[in-house]
């Protein structure tokens, strides 16, 4: 709150200044007229569910019925083969997939700044547009793709002797599929992040380390992805959550299966909630998540950001 | 990729307006969300029908309750009946969050079978009591799909609509190039032996499995008269279930089974004559002549294969009910229209011929339509091939963790199909998860 009244227009000398108190009361209540609102929206429809969902996550239906039953549902988790195999999944996806995406976002956002490409506009607009698909139109261009029988990737493979892969029915092809088919959606998205960062590095940077005899890789290393770090660091974190609540890629495309192959802890906690019912279970296995996301996007904050205090 | 709204956002939300409502349900009693006993529609014969009501359902299914929603007020002056198609995707959502948060239900809401039982036991107070009412009609409906009426405490909450006798459909052309013979087909090692000529003489398949969440293991299950529980304790690890799902394995490893994914998948890989035979449902047919009409003359159905010589030849597949939510301000307009609907013969005929629903209603069964030769099959009498196998349909044991089983079932079976898991202790490894997911004892495989 600003100091009240150096703000206010010097009063009039004549006047008698009004009292003290009602005056402090009445810039108490004008902030709050202001915020109240989206203090009110804040609390019913954000601060009141968090609660009220970590509250459910101690209880089960019996019944219908909540009942109290401490820590069981966290414990459930630990033994629940499809929950365990959901989380191996998503490792996977971080392991291999994000860093994936992120090198490849890389190296597109290099190109998309090169002095002589033409179209620049056209061509980030054209690698951006796969995250801002709808739904729909991902999933029907996913499932012509990797049709068992016809689909493009196929076909393609037939020209020249190869497959027919089964690519969404088999448990390992559907992973690949799946990894091939984030990197698709996200790695503009990231390219195009990527690359506001390099457009803020100086000219006279990339001239020093022209003048000192840098070649395109040692310039790369020690002038782009040290000055690009807080820029990768922001694409790793968000990715890295993205993969944690992965839900809408693995339900389109596999349900999250066959045999779980696919499944993600939301698309698990979408099941569990509203397919079987046990609300209690997919409270839990929110928070769980929430609690994943928060420890490894501190750990990565830590790993890449620390470079950058030096 | 990254953070972004979408589907999720929404159902963080729908999860959030969930709790909001078990807390709000602790704290006020809420419909839905509290134990006791249903409520119960009062009946008042001498009064006259009046007010609104709406109704919940989706496809051929809202068409048809449409069409007769309009014959319904004309017989009622004085009544308006809105019908709603919420699409089968959503329906399930908004049903849940509905019972779950005690608010926003219509006055009628369709549900498959299985579904309802599900909801009768885990929102004992969601649903209307109508024994007095429906009670008395027991005897005319099938009995199976009575069983999903029936709430753990005895009371009807609903009444059965249609449902899913199976039988096999094949593609006499198919069959025919391959010198099979469908009279032949008797048993299950009949149609293996089949599968084995069928794909020696032309390289075709036999039938079309989904790689993710197939529901033909709770057929065959049912073709021997259990589901997933028998006496309330886990049995998919029975020496039934063990044969369902190794029968599953021997086709898939002789290479018979050709994977689609999901309801698009099946209808289009048999549109494109990927397999020769389908068992599935009476309803079946209805996307055969709607979605495939190319296909006219091609197909022939008969009863499915038996496990053993002179066994059972039919299961059941879906099938769904009309139940009055407890939130309803007007029960005694639903329970009238759902009456309407369901104890007419003529309505429940006409809903088979127009929108391919397979009445539940035993008296609509005798209706000549049924015995009448149908072109799209070659002129064979197809609906009476499943009428006269509707009355051997075992009915089986649905509970309030069906939902919980189903889940754990589909990936059972795929991995089973596709990850060589061996039946029986793939099968043992799920009864265990299962049991460990509900709380609920297992049966000695």
């Amino acid at each position: 709150m600003a100091a009240p009244t150096s703000t206010l227009p010097p009063a009039p000398v004549a006047a008698p200044p009004p009292p003290p108190v009602h005056r402090r009361r009445r810039h108490r209540v004008i902030p709050w007229v202001f915020a109240g609102p989206a203090a009110v929206l804040f609390i019913v429809f954000f601060a009141y569910p968090l609660g009220a969902s970590l509250l459910q996550s101690f209880t089960a239906e019996r019944d219908g019925a909540s009942v109290w039953v401490g820590f069981d549902q966290y414990r459930r988790m630990a033994s629940d083969p499809a929950f365990l195999e959901s989380l191996f999944n998503v490792g996977l996806i971080l392991l291999v997939q994000v860093p994936l995406m992120v090198v490849l976002a890389l190296l597109l956002a290099g190109l998309l700044n090169q002095s002589w490409l033409r179209f620049k506009g056209t061509w980030r607009a054209l690698y951006f547009l796969p995250a801002v698909t709808t739904l729909v139109a991902y999933a029907v261009v996913f499932q012509v793709l990797l049709k068992t029988d016809g689909g493009l990737a196929n076909q393609f493979l037939a020209v020249f002797g190869l497959g027919p892969i089964d690519w969404l029915n088999d448990p390992a092809w559907a992973r690949i599929s799946l990894i091939a088919s984030l990197t698709w959606r996200w790695a503009g998205y990231n390219a195009v992040i990527l690359l506001a960062g390099l457009q803020a590095i100086g000219k006279e940077q990339y001239e020093a380390a022209a003048l000192d005899g840098a070649g395109t890789f040692a310039t790369y290393r020690r002038i782009i992805v040290p000055q690009l770090r807080p820029v990768i660091l922001f694409c790793a974190v968000t990715s890295t959550i993205g993969t944690l609540q992965l839900f809408d890629e693995n339900y389109v495309l596999t349900r999250g299966g066959p045999d779980n192959a696919t499944l993600s802890p939301v698309v698990y906690l979408y099941k569990t909630g509203f397919e079987q019912l046990d609300f209690g279970y997919a409270a839990a296995i929110a928070w769980v998540v929430v609690a994943l996301i928060a420890v490894l996007s501190i750990a990565q904050y830590f790993l890449f950001g620390r470079e950058k205090r030096r | 990729m990254s953070t972004r709204p979408g589907r999720r956002a929404v159902l963080a939300t729908g999860l959030a307006a969930g709790a909001t409502a078990a807390l709000a349900g602790c704290a006020t009693g809420g419909t839905g969300t509290k134990g006791g006993p249903a409520p119960e529609v009062k009946k008042d014969d001498g009064k006259k029908l009046s007010g609104s009501i709406t109704v919940w359902s989706w496809d051929v299914a809202a068409k048809a309750l449409k069409r007769l929603a309009a014959d319904f007020q004309q017989k009622n002056p004085g009544t308006t009946v809105t019908v709603r198609d919420i699409g089968y995707d959503s329906a399930y959502d908004k049903i849940t969050v509905g019972l779950k948060s005690g608010s926003g239900l219509p006055d009628v809401l369709t549900v498959e079978g299985p579904r309802m039982v599900t909801y009768m036991g885990n929102f004992p107070q969601g649903f209307y009591d109508l024994t007095k009412l429906a009670g008395p009609s027991e005897k005319d409906f099938d009995k199976a799909s009575w069983k999903t009426v029936v709430n753990p405490q005895g009371k009807v909450v609903a009444l059965p609509w249609d449902i899913g006798p199976c039988a096999t459909f094949y593609r006499g052309d198919y069959f025919r190039a391959a010198g099979i013979k469908p009279e032949s087909i008797a048993t299950w090692d009949d149609y293996v032996k089949a599968g084995e000529q069928l794909k020696k003489r032309t390289g075709r398949k036999m039938l079309i499995l989904d790689s993710v969440e197939d529901s033909t293991f709770a057929m065959l299950l049912q073709q021997q008269g259990q589901h997933f529980y028998v006496d309330g304790k886990v049995a998919v690890d029975s020496p039934e279930g063990v044969k369902a799902a190794t029968l599953l394995k021997t086709l898939a490893d002789k290479g018979l089974v050709d994977y689609q994914k999901g309801w698009d998948g099946l209808v289009t890989g048999t549109k494109e004559g990927k397999a020769a035979t389908e068992s599935s449902a009476a309803w079946w047919m209805g996307t055969l002549t709607a979605d495939a009409p190319e296909l006219k003359g091609k197909f022939g159905v008969m009863p499915m294969p038996a496990f053993t010589a002179g066994g059972v030849r039919t299961s059941n597949r879906g099938g769904s009910v009309l139940a009055v939510p407890g939130q309803s301000k007007h029960p005694e307009l639903a329970y009238a229209f759902v009456q309407f609907l369901l104890t007419s013969a003529p309505n429940q005929v006409s809903m088979l011929k127009q929108e391919g629903l397979f009445p539940a209603y035993l008296p609509a069964l005798a209706d000549p339509y049924l015995s009448s030769p149908q072109e799209y099959f070659g002129g064979q009498a197809a609906l009476k091939v499943f009428a006269d196998l509707a009355p051997s349909t075992p009915p089986v044991e649905y509970t309030k963790d069906g939902a919980k089983a189903t889940e754990i079932m589909f990936s059972t079976i795929s991995g089973i199909l596709l990850r060589d898991k061996d039946p029986k202790q793939a099968l043992e490894s799920a009864a265990a998860q299962i049991a460990a997911a509900t709380g609920r004892q297992r049966i000695a495989g």
